[in-house]
């Protein structure tokens, strides 16, 4: 009994492995019917293999001269601002986002004043007071800020040196009304 | 899908955000320089800062110790005085701004580095204040505390710092 077409087409191919190869091959050696049809399978690919490629390559070759000859292929050049970049959808609006965030960044770094922490107490008569804890790196800064190290007028005054000064409690400041002074 | 964008298109956007960006770090104004002078001059704040050492009972009115000092100044501009004891130094930067009310808001920062006469310990306290003050209000500063706080001993003297602010021009008249 002959083997199936197909079977025979990927032994033709080299598909089929032993012991089934061996087994075809001994049936083929033996049956006339298949090895005729095995031979046709062979020539069909040879005719493909090199009559057909001979007759599509010559005309396919003077076709692509024939375009080369009035289509250049040096690209004209265009101006850098005139340049078209393709993006995805996607992309381009990340970019967009991108921009938008740029912008809003620089805006809002140009404008603020990097403070750590700071608390702010009301005084009765109107006064505010801020007490600030800002990293030891921006401490400079700070003080610049409020013309603590450049300010440019400094008087000194000089205390007696038979004087003698204790801390009593925390700096206070305000309007003198705050502090009444003790009456005799 | 694709969208196609020119190069000159995100160059564009690119030079917009450094013009906002330059923009708003500095605005150039072309001004007279006389005309400037003259409104400097119209806004210009004398500050008078007084130091006192007042007795402990502070029933006396001569201090044991004072000093003056007054200085020229224009709104935002800070002027600095610094006192120098054998174990204090006090900085006292004051800040006036001129409010829309014609008042003056004082932004003053007091430093007051102190060296402990016992274990011979440093000690830093930097405070900052905002006063909205009138023309000629008087403003203390105790940069070691009040009078009459809590655990202060008789016996100790009381370092006060008096501000005032007055325009230039009016003091002039």
């Amino acid at each position: 009994m002959c083997p199936d077409r197909e079977i025979l087409s990927a032994y033709f191919d080299g598909e089929v492995s032993d012991p089934w190869a061996r087994q075809i091959a001994e049936h083929v050696s033996g049956c006339g019917s298949c090895r005729a049809w095995l031979a046709g399978l062979d020539g069909t690919r040879r005719a493909l293999a090199e009559e057909r490629l001979l007759e599509w390559r010559a005309p396919m070759e003077r076709v692509r001269r024939r375009i080369l000859a009035h289509h250049p292929v040096e690209r004209p050049r265009v101006s850098i601002w005139r340049r078209q970049v393709t993006l995805s959808v996607p992309v381009a609006g990340l970019a967009a986002a991108l921009l938008l965030i740029l912008g809003i960044s620089l805006a809002v770094v140009s404008t603020r004043q990097d403070l750590g922490y700071i608390r702010i107490t009301k005084a009765p008569a109107g006064g505010t007071e801020y007490q600030f804890a800002v990293p030891y790196d921006k401490v400079e800064a700070l003080l610049k800020s409020v013309g603590g190290s450049d300010a440019a007028i400094e008087s000194v005054m000089t205390i007696p040196k038979n004087v003698k000064l204790v801390p009593v409690g925390q700096p206070r400041m305000g309007k003198a009304d705050e502090f009444p002074r003790k009456k005799p | 899908m694709r969208t196609r964008v020119h190069s000159c298109g995100i160059v564009s956007v690119l030079l917009a955000l450094a013009v906002a960006h330059a923009n708003g770090q500095a605005q150039g104004t072309d001004t007279d320089p006389k005309e400037a002078l003259q409104e400097l001059l119209s806004k210009a704040l004398t500050v008078t800062v007084s130091a006192r050492i007042l007795p402990p009972d502070q029933q006396e009115d001569t201090p044991v110790w004072n000093a003056e000092s007054t200085k020229l100044t224009i709104p935002g501009r800070s002027i600095k005085v610094r006192l120098d004891g054998d174990n204090v130094r006090i900085y006292l930067i004051c800040t006036p701004y001129l409010q829309d009310n014609g008042e003056v808001l004082l932004l003053a920062q007091g430093q007051v580095w102190f060296t402990e006469p016992q274990d011979n310990e440093n000690r830093y306290v930097s405070t900052f204040y905002s006063i909205p003050v009138s023309y000629g209000e008087k403003v203390l500063f105790f940069p070691l505390g009040a009078p009459g706080a809590e655990g202060q001993q008789k016996n100790h003297l009381n370092i006060e710092l008096e501000i005032k602010i007055v325009p230039y021009e009016k003091k002039q008249q």
